[in-house]
């Protein structure tokens, strides 16, 4: 088993860092690198200012601050679920919040802030609906981390059924806002999202990070942990709630960015991590490079045209997680 | 119809009429525009008839009238337009179509400074009141008036030829899984109206519907109006054979370029509708 090394936080930062330098610096239209660094100081022509100081950047924010959110949200779920195919998606989370964004979409609502509102309500309402399932499908009032599994699960299902209804005879311009929301995409990220996303994922990430000791000893099994001491039900939920409120916020902010919260944690174990409070840390920072590497795909692969970021990060993650999986096999 | 009674008053009115869009923005009318991105088909045809063709620096996909449309850059299917690929064209006043979709990227062009116009073309009042802002913002209100009145002049004499002439019903074939037709609410419905005709399912109240293929067999239309995909489609399948008109093969096929749009081609559009409604008329 390969050991986590210290530099290794470093090339995790570079890495980051280079490519929303890169992701900046590129997009549908060719803004020559001297012309990007004179916009970025708001000197030079006002379209290129426009450009990258009022489109590109808010945007490369976003999506490191979307990818950061999922990977720290998978991390302490799997870890927390002791279940390797958990991720925030399968708790009812973005069934949730797909169906709250689609009801606003259904009465008309043309406002960024109030979709933005609905779907962060529709996914903590859902994670409440397998919450109260878990426990009465539990023995006696104890919350079962196997039984909310499920109910997750099933609320999703349950939403998607919704959705699919509702969309079948919506008008076509409402249908295409619901799809391209439920497709995900960084194209409509403005400084107050990405703003709101951080404000949220500073004081959940951080409680993530606080809690992360907990995690660590749910994740040796419930019985280990009861007999060390650990309030299994109450730590559990804890890590569960925190984790659906951050994913809730980033499908709020993006819509739906599938893949990233499963797979990304494994990347992170694969380096060698075992603890969760750097595995949370990694996880963050390796998805948060994967997303803006995806948005940057998205949007110059096929320019003018914007390919969806959900489908992209799972293009660009599935081959790169297959031979990490071969590595360790 | 307020671009028009602007222009109409023009600088003589000091009133704070102020121009606005489908969105509800004010619109500047600075200098003639020089550089105009046009993001939608009916938009694009109006600005070519009006002159202002050679003055287009971007279009979307399937803005492909007249001809030289198609050597304009294509910036996108113009639903949700990449703003980027938008301003990378450095416009003076981009023209987009006012559907919610399209708001966000509204926002962000007049944030960037740009003369932004969302109009809404779903009406053939909307399609006169579209051209007409266009050449308010163009300075060139006499000859958006000229395209105007030639439109209005086609379809009042198509209406006039078949006042008197018997209505035959008409189903319209927009799309066939799922299969939609045109409600009242949209321009296609005025059309057929002015061709002399009734749409079956003028009780849809919005621009579009999903239906039953066994109710359009209970309505019992006439004729049906279908594209050439379209008309292919309902010659080939087996349960097409349910509704008469198309066992009679009372089938028409329509040019979907022309009809499908609320543009200047929409007294085209109401005389081959007519022409194929009642033969005979306008030999």
């Amino acid at each position: 088993m390969r050991r986590f090394r210290a530099w290794y936080w470093l090339a995790l930062g570079a890495a980051l860092l280079a490519i929303s330098v890169i992701a900046v610096a590129s997009g549908a239209v060719n803004v020559p690198l001297g012309a990007v660094i004179d916009a970025l100081r708001g000197h030079g022509d006002p379209t290129a200012i426009a450009i990258v100081r009022d489109l590109r950047l808010p945007r490369v924010v976003l999506g490191a601050l979307v990818g950061a959110g999922l990977g720290a949200s998978g991390a302490a779920l799997q870890g927390a679920l002791r279940n390797p195919l958990a991720e925030p998606y399968l708790l009812g989370v973005s069934g949730g919040a797909a169906v709250g964004a689609v009801i606003a979409f259904a009465f008309g609502a043309t406002s960024d802030a109030v979709i933005t509102l609905a779907a962060f309500v529709g996914g903590i309402a859902a994670v409440f609906i397998a919450l109260a399932v878990a426990r009465v499908g539990g023995r006696s009032t104890r919350t079962d981390m196997r039984t909310l599994l499920i109910a997750g699960v099933i609320v999703g299902s349950f939403a998607n059924a919704a959705i699919m209804v509702a969309l079948a005879n919506a008008s076509p311009n409402n249908i295409r806002g619901a799809l391209w929301w439920m497709m995900g995409s960084a194209v409509d990220a403005t400084w107050s999202r990405a703003g709101w996303l951080a404000l949220s994922l500073l004081v959940a990430g951080g409680a993530l990070v606080y809690f992360a000791r907990e995690i660590d000893v749910l994740s040796l099994g419930e019985d280990a942990a009861a007999s060390l001491g650990v309030g299994v039900e109450r730590a559990g939920r804890r890590a569960f709630l925190i984790s659906a409120l951050i994913a809730a916020a980033t499908v709020a902010a993006a819509g739906l960015i599938g893949f990233v919260g499963l797979v990304v944690p494994h990347i992170a174990r694969a380096m060698g991590l075992r603890a969760h409070r750097p595995l949370i840390l990694a996880s963050a920072l390796v998805a948060a490079t994967l997303v803006v590497a995806a948005d940057l795909a998205a949007r110059t692969v096929d320019a003018p045209t914007e390919l969806p970021l959900g489908a992209i990060t799972a293009l660009l993650g599935v081959p790169f997680f297959l031979i990490q999986l071969r590595r360790i096999a | 119809m307020l671009g028009l009674s602007l222009a109409a008053c023009g600088e003589s009115s000091r009133e704070a009429h102020v121009l606005r869009d489908d969105f509800g923005n004010p619109i500047q009318l600075g200098p003639v525009p020089t550089r105009i991105v046009s993001l939608s088909p009916a938009t694009t045809e109006i600005l070519f008839t009006i002159g202002a063709g050679s003055r287009l620096v971007g279009r979307s996909r399937y803005d492909l009238w007249p001809d030289s449309a198609r050597l304009v850059p294509d910036l996108g299917d113009g639903m949700r337009p990449n703003v980027e690929a938008v301003l990378g064209a450095r416009p003076d006043l981009v023209v987009l179509y006012a559907s919610p979709d399209n708001r966000n990227a509204a926002d962000r062009l007049r944030a960037a400074g740009i003369n932004t116009l969302a109009l809404r073309m779903d009406h053939i009042a909307q399609f006169k009141g579209a051209t007409g802002l266009l050449g308010a913002v163009l300075h060139d209100s006499a000859r958006a008036q000229t395209v105007i009145d030639s439109v209005q002049n086609t379809l009042d004499s198509v209406r006039r030829a078949t006042a008197t002439l018997p209505h035959p019903t008409v189903f319209w074939h927009i799309w066939d899984s799922p299969l939609i037709t045109i409600g009242s609410g949209s321009f296609m419905n005025e059309l057929v109206e002015i061709a002399g005709a009734r749409n079956v399912y003028a009780d849809i109240q919005g621009a579009s519907g999903q239906i039953a293929l066994e109710d359009v067999a209970r309505r019992n239309p006439d004729f049906i109006l279908a594209g050439p995909d379209g008309s292919r489609q309902i010659s080939s399948d087996p349960r097409w054979r349910i509704v008469r008109a198309a066992r009679a093969g009372k089938i028409i096929v329509v040019d979907t370029g022309v009809v499908a749009r609320p543009s200047v081609r929409l007294g085209e559009a109401a005389v081959s509708l007519a022409r194929a409604l009642h033969p005979g008329l306008f030999r």
